[in-house]
């Protein structure tokens, strides 16, 4: 029943490190998750992920001319967005602090994503990995 | 995203369309600022036509529940499944001060009949003029 993935499925965007951007990058989401035949849940799943670590990423731009660039690739059954800054590395946001409300997108991207991973870009910026596996339908009626 | 506010008995409701996000929340924490400044004791805010929501939308339901909790009620109504979800996730859902509504109907009938007693209507929506 479960439609098969297009093969290969790899695409980008490069979008200014701004806040401005989260809508264009949110509607990439939308067409790569429709293409793969993800769920309106999975595909709103991703799009607050992906758009919750761009934000970060332009947080810590600190109004410096950056750019974003946001990758998806289907691999292994997985649809991972990997979002990768050109500034210098930094850690995953604090915890959420109740007080201020801050750090509340990182508890969202791990409550939402079936894999959150933070790295260190090959060219000292930071890269943020978001996958959720696309067999979820076949895994259950096995 | 479109922010309307106006008023269901007497009581500040702030219509909510398009997409909630880190770049327009601004406009949103401005607005629920503003009717919170009239002291009022319950805020609704209709979220049927609200799309999307992210952690700067969050922030400031809860800025404005915690602004409110201490004498009132921040209620939402029509939230859509998915946005409902984030809802719940950040625990909003389960905080006593915050009231989750299916619709219009039900937030209505869940306001006290002197809601508009005790509620000032925020500047944005109050008549020109003397009306009194």
């Amino acid at each position: 029943m479960t439609a098969a993935l297009p093969p290969g499925i790899d695409r980008h965007i490069t979008v200014r490190a701004d806040t401005a951007q989260l809508a264009a990058v949110r509607r990439f989401v939308e067409e790569v998750a429709v293409e793969v035949a993800l769920d309106v849940e999975k595909m709103f799943d991703l799009k607050l992920a992906v758009s919750e670590a761009c934000a970060n990423a332009v947080e810590h731009a600190g109004g410096e001319a950056m750019s974003l660039e946001v990758c998806a690739r289907v691999h292994a059954q997985r649809l991972t967005f990997t979002i990768t800054d050109t500034g210098l590395f930094h850690p995953p946001p604090p915890r959420w602090d109740r007080i201020t409300n801050r750090g509340l997108g990182l508890p969202l991207m791990v409550a939402l994503m079936d894999e959150v991973v933070f790295a260190r870009a090959p060219g000292g910026g930071t890269m943020v990995s978001l996958s959720v596996a696309l067999n979820r339908d076949i895994a259950a009626s096995a | 995203m479109e922010i309307t506010i106006t008023a269901l008995k007497g009581v500040p409701l702030l219509e909510i369309r398009g997409e909630i996000d880190h770049n327009n929340c601004g406009a949103l924490e401005t607005a629920l600022g503003e009717v919170l400044d009239h002291g009022t004791t319950v805020v609704l805010l209709d979220l049927s036509r609200v799309t999307y929501i992210d952690s700067g939308g969050i922030c400031v339901l809860l800025a404005g529940l915690r602004r409110i909790r201490d004498h009132g009620w921040l209620g939402v109504m029509g939230p859509n499944h998915n946005v409902r979800r984030i809802l719940e996730i950040v625990g909003l859902v389960a905080d006593p001060g915050f009231q989750v509504f299916a619709d219009r109907s039900e937030a209505e009938a869940a306001l006290p009949e002197t809601a508009s007693v005790e509620t000032i209507p925020p500047a944005n929506v109050t008549p020109e003029g003397d009306r009194t």
